[in-house]
């Protein structure tokens, strides 16, 4: 979807607001949404909201406003309130206004868990465990080029992975 | 009807009572439960119910919870087969059941699948694979809502992750009469788990029945999550050891066991709460050796004695004293 005020950019902020009554859509890109005094993603509409914005849309009356996800339609408001995700598409729109409240549940924000079969199913730690295993028998087997080929894999998924 | 699983006695039995797994998973192209309407709903257990048709091992009862009657819906909540949450609101929700009712999976909970394994005494690894195994399956033919960074999306933020909630129930008459369960609440909470009653909530645990389980779900992989609960919980349960040798050194613990015992015998009325109470002080005692009782035949009692399992079993609704009345006659007849 195309940002409405510089019809140029991919929009990644969707905000329903109503307008004279009626519920109007509006779709913009993080840098239209910045200049149009949004500032932060999801802080909602703000006092900034502009006359670039005023003329877009016509006069306003809020009641209903703020971001939401639209695939299912949910604010963030609403999951603010209710604790709920709308679906699993929720995540990727509200990810950065939802990291901190995870770090703060669940301390250290990175999984490490099984992925499903279609993504190779082993976990982080599984995958490590192998890669050691590996890399020890390579070692045994005096294959140096091999371990050092293991030995990077290993530094390179335990940094992505260990990254807080 | 074949054997269920509580029939059986597991490892640790004198301490832990059962082991159970649970995993949360969503179908990536359908909004959580809180957002489906009821005909997505119930497309959503269709497509569920197809995928657990062919799972090598495990044949599944399907229930659409509409159509079973409150007592019946309680009772399932009381056997643990089903949320208290989802037992409240039937519409739009189905249960997948084994014969043995040791791997239960709740359709349009607060995720759109959520599977348990539960199995006797302290079998965390192997109901951890047997929960795995049939999520492979699924996984195979379901596009789970998954994400490299957050794992598996849950309609709860705070459950994404692995989804995974691992729980044992542990009996701690020891640490409760020893006043040290308050402490172990607080302490187990900053190890990333919580300690709970199993029947009814918070500090009125009855029976002295507590579920050890696992809070954290993301940083942390579903085995290294396991193993931590496991060593907790064998610390619990060495705790617990070591205050009921405490307990029986007054003679007044073996004095106690024995008046619960022949109030149970003996009573022509008795509610759920005295119930649990005295069944608890009898298992302790049957552990011991003090009382000739199976513990396995205590744990399917406490089941059995629940108020809506109690209903089920004569099939009509009873008022409170008709319940008290039958629970005394059949606790009467269970000792005898
Ligand atoms: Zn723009
Ligand atoms: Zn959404």
């Amino acid at each position: 979807m195309i940002c409405q005020n510089c019809n140029k950019n991919e929009a990644n902020m969707h905000m329903k607001r109503i307008i004279n009554g009626r519920a109007a859509e509006v779709h913009l890109c993080s840098d239209c949404a910045r200049s149009l005094g949004y500032g932060e993603a999801f802080s909602g509409f703000g006092l900034g909201l502009g006359e670039l914005f005023g003329e877009l849309l016509g006069k306003s009356d809020d009641v209903v406003s703020g971001a939401y996800c639209p695939a299912c339609g949910k604010y963030f408001d609403e999951i603010v309130s209710d604790g709920k995700m709308g679906c699993a598409e929720c995540y990727g729109v509200f990810y950065d206004k939802l990291l901190p409240s995870l770090r703060r549940i669940h301390g250290k924000a990175t999984y490490m868990g099984t992925k499903p079969s279609s993504q190779g199913g082993a976990s982080l730690e599984d995958r490590v465990e192998d890669l050691k295993n590996r890399l020890s028998d390579a070692i045994a087997e005096q294959n140096f080029e091999l371990a050092a080929q293991l030995r990077d894999e290993i530094i390179a998924i335990t940094a992505t992975g260990g990254e807080d | 009807m074949c054997a269920k699983w509580y029939l059986g006695t597991g490892a640790q039995n004198d301490v832990v009572i059962n082991t159970s797994i649970h995993l949360a998973r969503n179908i990536r192209s359908f909004p959580f439960p809180g957002r489906l309407s009821l005909p997505d709903k119930l497309k959503v257990n269709g497509v569920i119910k197809n995928a657990t048709d062919f799972i090598d091992g495990y044949n599944f009862n399907y229930f659409e919870m509409k159509t079973l009657s409150q007592s019946e819906v309680v009772s399932l909540a009381e056997r643990h087969l089903v949320s208290p949450e989802f037992a409240s609101s039937r519409d739009g929700r189905a249960l997948l059941l084994t014969e043995d009712e040791a791997v239960s999976i709740m359709l349009n909970e607060e995720d759109h699948i959520r599977l348990q394994v539960m199995y006797a005494g302290f079998a965390l690894d192997d109901a951890y694979r047997t929960a795995s195994q049939i999520e492979r399956e699924l996984s195979g033919k379901l596009d789970f809502a998954f994400d490299d960074k957050l794992g598996y999306l849950t309609q709860d933020p705070t459950a994404l992750g692995t989804g995974m909630k691992a729980s044992v129930v542990l009996h701690l008459p020891g640490l409760v009469s020893t006043s040290q369960i308050a402490k172990l609440i607080t302490t187990v909470s900053k190890l990333g788990l919580s300690l709970r009653g199993s029947y009814g909530e918070g500090a009125a645990a009855k029976g002295d029945m507590f579920r050890l389980s696992n809070t954290i779900t993301l940083g942390i992989s579903e085995k290294a999550a396991i193993e931590n609960l496991k060593s907790i919980a064998l610390q619990i349960a060495a705790q617990e050891r070591a205050a009921r040798e405490e307990l029986f050194k007054a003679p007044v613990t073996e004095d106690r066991i024995y008046r619960a015992y022949g109030v149970l015998k003996y009573a022509r009325l008795i509610d759920t709460n005295e119930f649990m109470e005295l069944i608890s002080l009898v298992r302790l005692g049957a552990v011991k050796g003090v009382i000739n009782m199976d513990c396995a035949q205590i744990e399917a009692l406490m089941i059995h004695m629940q108020p809506a399992t109690i209903s089920l079993s004569v099939d009509r609704p009873l008022d409170r004293i008709e319940r008290d009345k039958l629970r005394a006659a059949m606790v009467r007849k269970a000792l005898s």
